[in-house]
């Protein structure tokens, strides 16, 4: 019974602190130029570039928040606009069906990054070289390509592969990009061969010596692109932000740099991107010069 | 003869885009208030400094239950805060609190309706099953357009997922109220609404204690899922280093939802069986 009172003041501070934390966030977003969101995967390649764009933005004045979510979830929050942009769209084929889907509600601002990779990938000690050797190797590697995500534009591309290279005795294993790459590193570490569906940029040839199969047939053809996205609407309502969204663009060796700065052991990605934007403002000025 | 198959599909995507244009002013509003709670109480435990908090925890495990509860709260809380998972932990505690609290809200009402009327019993039992073995995943990425991406459609999943055993354990246990003691209470001349407040409910309390502790556990099952969508804390830890293949993160970051689970399992168990005198 004693303890009543006691209960009634816990309870009456923590609803003093419940609005106090409503009146500060009330305050916090009296921004001067509004805030950003940006939603990315969790792959290295936007780990890096979503954390440089980051810190251009602040750069510029912008709050912004970033989070990190799965592929789908990522569109469907761009179109929804609960994200105000994307700089993490694969396109032609990787994103191609979400694009697809929700196409009316967003704008492709075009290319951040050219010169992307789609292929199949072999641990360097491999004696394959080729895509069209796999099938009468189908035994050292179990007669299994080792997959990401069922839906994703590389695995129907996968798929196409087996079927125009005849791979009779090749099945197609789906999984996640987790799965893939922990299947890969334990066939590293046991010396054993594998094979499985990759792209570059990805943080796995600065971990490991890999190699691309050769696709004599071209299934995979060119490169692809990653995009910028952003939600209808945000050129009304933030244009400088906007107008540096469209401007981003960099080179696969730029984003190197920045994903091997986030290799390294407790590596925190946005103090890497900081720290690569501080030591990069010629170009980081070109981006902001738009706005 | 060919059957053609049910456009079942078709005709879901259809009833999203409609309920989507419909409602979704409305589910927007609901989530943005949700968000301010969440932000609240996030806040509120992020301006407590850690030692604080964790003799806050510690003195609320001794005063519901044990010394032992709270000679492993306060190693399993410091293990934690010496991970550098403190913060995180913090997010899933509010969102599993919040999630828990939503679900008790609404299956008290549910589950003690169900236990006076045979026949909501047999419409709702069907819809429960279905809420939950849909799997997750089915209806995370839909909630995006009604509540947003981060916290409140993670709540929202957590609580459809969560909330079946409370309105279970609710109805089983005004049910397994003894026949006897109904006859007592009417002989007395007692209303229905006395009957329900003074006899049927404190009888049932423990059984609806254990609906509680069970939709806790399945709220803190669901945080890694929760995490796809965006939402903040141990989940989206877990979530992030497996992706980057680092399985030691993973690692620890499951060991603190092992320890936050322990220790609201024991604390609503305690709960359960009553304060010791």
């Amino acid at each position: 019974m004693i303890k009543q009172p006691i209960n009634r003041r816990i309870r009456f501070a923590s609803l003093a602190m419940i609005a106090g934390a409503g009146l500060a966030a009330g305050s916090a977003q009296a921004q001067d130029k509004g805030t950003v969101n940006l939603a990315y995967v969790e792959w290295a390649s936007e780990v890096a570039s979503t954390n440089v764009v980051r810190a251009v933005l602040e750069q510029a004045g912008y709050e912004v928040e970033i989070t990190s979510l799965s592929a789908a979830a990522m569109w469907q929050a761009v179109a929804s606009g609960d994200a105000d942009a994307i700089v993490a769209a694969w396109l032609p084929t990787t994103h191609e069906h979400y694009l697809e889907r929700v196409s009316d509600d967003v704008v492709d601002l075009g290319t951040n990054l050219d010169g992307t990779k789609l292929g199949l990938v072999v641990p360097a000690y491999t004696d394959v070289d080729s895509i069209a050797e796999l099938d009468e190797n189908a035994d050292t590697f179990d007669g299994t390509i080792t997959g990401i995500d069922p839906g994703a534009g590389l695995m129907s591309l996968t798929e196409k592969v087996i079927e125009n290279y005849d791979l009779e005795e090749v099945d197609l294993q789906s999984g996640s990009g987790a799965t893939m790459t922990a299947a890969l590193d334990s066939a590293l570490d046991n010396k054993e061969d594998i094979v499985v569906t990759s792209w570059t940029p990805h943080w796995m040839f600065a971990r490991w010596d890999l190699k691309y199969l050769e696709d004599p047939k071209d299934v995979y053809g060119g490169a692809e692109q990653i995009h910028t996205i952003a939600r209808d609407g945000l050129k009304e309502d933030l244009p400088g932000a906007y107008a540096i969204l469209d401007a981003f663009e960099w080179t696969p060796e730029q984003m190197g740099e920045v994903m091997l700065g986030n290799q390294a052991e407790d590596a925190e990605p946005y103090e890497v991107a900081k720290q690569w934007v501080a030591e990069n403002q010629d170009v980081v000025q070109e981006w902001l010069s738009e706005s | 003869m060919e059957i053609p198959s049910i456009p079942l599909g078709q005709w879901i995507e259809g009833g999203l885009d409609w309920l989507t244009t419909e409602y979704s002013g409305v589910t927007r509003a609901i989530s943005r208030v949700t968000q301010t709670g969440i932000d609240g109480l996030n806040d509120a435990l992020f301006w407590l400094p850690p030692w604080a908090l964790l003799l806050i925890i510690v003195g609320l495990c001794w005063w519901v239950a044990s010394y032992r509860l709270a000679i492993g709260a306060a190693l399993g809380m410091a293990l934690i805060w010496n991970l550098d998972l403190w913060d995180p932990m913090i997010e899933t505690l509010t969102l599993v609190v919040i999630a828990t609290l939503v679900a008790v809200v609404i299956a008290l009402p549910v589950g003690i309706a169900a236990a006076l009327s045979e026949r909501l019993y047999r419409t709702i039992m069907p819809v429960l099953d279905f809420m939950q073995t849909m799997p997750a995943f089915v209806y995370l990425i839909p909630a995006i357009p009604f509540f947003g991406i981060g916290s409140v459609s993670a709540i929202f999943a957590t609580v459809i997922f969560s909330m079946p055993p409370a309105i279970r354990f609710t109805t089983l246990g005004i049910r397994q109220v003894p026949k006897d003691l109904i006859e007592a209470a009417d002989a007395y001349g007692a209303t229905r609404r006395q009957k329900l407040l003074k006899v049927q409910l404190p009888l049932s309390l423990p059984t609806l204690m254990a609906g509680i502790n069970q939709t806790i556990m399945l709220a803190l099952s669901m945080v890694v899922i929760a995490a796809m969508i965006g939402a903040d804390g141990l989940g989206s830890e877990v979530w992030r280093a497996i992706q980057r293949l680092r399985p030691g993160d993973g690692f620890e970051a499951g060991i603190a939802v092992v320890i936050l689970a322990m220790l609201l399992d024991r604390v609503t168990q305690s709960l359960r069986k009553g304060r010791k005198s």
